[in-house]
């Protein structure tokens, strides 16, 4: 399985880095690489309805499973909430779960950008978190 | 009460003489280029319209285009998605298109969603999203994105009347809202009668697929608009680059004005043709020049916009069979300069010669052309060329919509010299395969004749409506100088127009001569 090109995965580190500051100050205990897709959640089930988000992600996850074995605990929900994650900090070292987080979400952001292009990627992003810090992926220069 | 005399009646204030003023429709652009002039300047604002037609006939670009041209921050365009095309794969099409402006994308044209709420609930829950979504962003335009779909669907659950009140609380909601919407859906033909959304709906625009041995072409028809006169009948659509282009049946020709009653002569480029035209073409004539292959045409053609380059008058020349480059090159061999007058902008040769071209779009493109140069001058060469780069579907309507262009084109002071290959028939002098007279002012019959063991050519004015014109059959030839008339008319010959003369004088001796067309 593929894994997402460096500029995604590193947008996906620094989401995750945002989030958990962010996190930290309001005093929440949650782990951060799942409450980035969360938070995308409700914006991406806007534009693409639930169905829509629950087949994107249950194949950014089955992607990321290819690199990161102890996601295989967890599963996407009917409405695109993610399950097992109990399970997963239960069984998984706490640096692959870490790396977890950071391979879905650059699986999902590159996918995003697959579908429908990094402009409007980097928009939604931009929509959800106004105030993260986001230039050009250049994920298309690059790859050539 | 005292009556007020008469005095008095005369010192009030008068008031605005006539019917109190009518509601102004404010017209919004499509950003569908034609698409405005077939509407009548636009959609009404407010209106509620129905974007219809079979798979691939550009319905969902169509209103996209729509919503990109008319969304603004702060009236946005929202496009709803119900049950039709996923929006992950619209998006990756759509922008692909130039009007896609991605910075436009969630704020001033968003896209909901209603996939999950017409799957999981029923209509109330749709028309709530709708009523919700729309008041909190205070949005300008509607789409709604299979309506087909939705309303299917719904048919299965509910009875018709229910799916019908929802119509009606939709329109009546968004048309209250200033919102003007486009309910976007597949359908057939039968259902305008059948289908009452049809009769609630302000407009219809139909797109559909015709197909014609091997070429489809895409068609548009306003069946309905509410408060505005459209242009009547089926227009041709083509989806390019720039997403949907909309070719009105009638050019944009309408409005021009007809030219002054007094028209100058303008002349061929050829000396003795100009006086064999009584002082040559008039003005805004359209002028035909008829004859089989070899005969000059094309060179005729070339010498008519090379003498309106010469004295300052822009030209076009639409050409079907030859490249440009041949043109440019066989003027050069002419002394004329063809490409100086590209380079200076006076002068645009269009190669037209695609497959499946629409009578319309070929048109739009010499139109356009007309109006960059500002041409005084239309060379069509030729006209059977023309007719075979349209798809066979076209074909019908050919002499139609040329009839309309070069009407319009010549009341607007264009000249034009279209040139037509005829065969000789050696019996008979034909002008054209298909009824002319109805296209042209006046008519140059190019012919091969048999004298003195040669097959020489003549020319002869056929008809010229705005004057007088020579009767006489003069012989040319084609030289380094172009189309050169070399003799006065013959009188020792009779049956000239036969191609095979007999002839009527004594018998001179024939000297032994050079070639006399080196360039023929």
């Amino acid at each position: 399985m593929s894994e997402a090109p460096p500029q995604i995965r590193n947008l996906a580190e620094r989401l995750i880095a945002h989030e958990t500051r962010g996190n930290k100050s309001s005093g929440t205990r949650t782990p951060a690489a799942f409450p980035v897709v969360e938070k995308l959640r409700p914006k991406l089930a806007t534009l693409i309805g639930d169905a829509g988000f629950r087949a994107l992600l249950s194949r950014a996850l089955a992607r990321a499973k290819a690199g990161v074995p102890s996601l295989r605990a967890v599963q996407v929900e009917a409405d695109g909430a993610l399950r097992g994650l109990a399970g997963l900090e239960a069984q998984a070292d706490p640096r692959e779960i870490a790396e977890g987080r950071v391979v879905l979400l650059a699986q999902l952001l590159g996918m995003l950008v697959a579908f429908i292009g990094e402009d409007l990627t980097l928009r939604l992003v931009r929509e959800v978190w106004p105030k993260f810090s986001l230039n050009s992926l250049d994920v298309s220069r690059r790859q050539r | 009460m005292k009556k007020p005399n008469s005095a008095a009646k005369r010192k009030l204030p008068k008031k605005a003489a006539g019917p109190p003023a009518k509601v102004k429709i404010h017209a919004m652009p499509t950003g569908v280029q034609g698409l405005d002039e077939i509407l009548g300047g636009g959609i009404p604002e407010f209106s509620f319209n129905i974007v219809a037609g079979t798979p691939g006939c550009g319905k969902t670009t169509m209103v996209h285009q729509i919503a990109f041209a008319n969304g603004t921050p702060k009236k946005p365009a929202l496009f709803f998605t119900v049950l039709g095309e996923p929006v992950l794969k619209m998006l990756r099409y759509q922008q692909q298109f130039s009007f896609f402006d991605e910075s436009k994308v969630g704020k001033a044209v968003r896209f909901i969603n209603l996939s999950d709420v017409a799957m999981d609930k029923d209509l109330n829950a749709v028309l709530e999203e709708i009523i919700r979504e729309v008041t909190a962003a205070n949005a300008g335009v509607v789409v709604v994105d299979s309506f087909r779909t939705l309303a299917r669907k719904a048919t299965s659950d509910v009875s018709s009347a229910e799916v019908q009140s929802f119509i009606h609380r939709l329109a009546q909601f968004l048309t209250s809202w200033e919102a003007t919407t486009f309910l976007v859906g597949e359908y057939t033909e039968d259902e305008i009668r059948d289908n009452p959304l049809f009769t609630m709906v302000d407009g219809i625009f139909w797109l559909s697929q015709v197909s014609e041995r091997n070429s489809v072409v895409r068609k548009l028809q306003i069946v309905k608009m509410r408060g505005q006169a459209t242009v009547p009948g089926l227009h041709t659509v083509r989806i390019g680059a720039g997403g949907v282009q909309a070719f009105s049946r009638t050019l944009g020709l309408i409005d021009k004005q007809p030219h002054k009653a007094r028209r100058r002569q303008l002349s061929t480029g050829v000396p003795e043709l100009d006086k064999m035209l009584g002082g040559g073409i008039v003005e805004g004539d359209s002028l035909l020049v008829a004859g089989p292959s070899g005969t000059g045409k094309s060179a005729l053609a070339t010498q008519f916009i090379a003498e309106g380059l010469r004295r300052g008058e822009a030209g076009i020349m639409a050409i079907f069979e030859e490249r440009p480059e041949g043109y440019t090159q066989r003027a050069g061999s002419f002394g004329l300069n063809l490409k100086a007058g590209e380079q200076k902008g006076k002068l645009e040769i269009l190669y037209l010669r695609p497959l499946d071209l629409s009578v319309d779009e070929t048109m739009e493109a010499i139109l356009d052309a007309i109006k960059r140069v500002g041409a005084k001058r239309l060379v069509i060469d030729s006209l059977v060329g023309f007719e075979m780069a349209l798809a066979p579907g076209f074909r019908a309507d050919f002499r139609e919509s040329l009839y309309r262009m070069i009407g319009a084109l010549t009341g607007a002071g264009v000249t034009i010299l279209s040139t037509v290959e005829v065969e000789d028939s050696f019996a008979a002098l034909q002008f054209s395969h298909y009824a002319i007279s109805f296209l042209t002012d006046d008519i140059i019959r190019l012919r091969y004749v048999e004298i003195d063991g040669q097959l020489r050519k003549v020319m002869v004015v056929i008809k010229m409506r705005g004057g007088n014109h020579s009767k006489d059959i003069r012989e040319y030839v084609i030289t380094d100088k172009g189309v050169v008339v070399i003799h006065p008319r013959r009188t020792d010959y009779d049956g000239l127009t036969t191609g095979i003369p007999t002839r009527t004088g004594p018998r001179k001796a024939q000297a032994e001569e050079a070639a006399p067309e080196p360039k023929a």
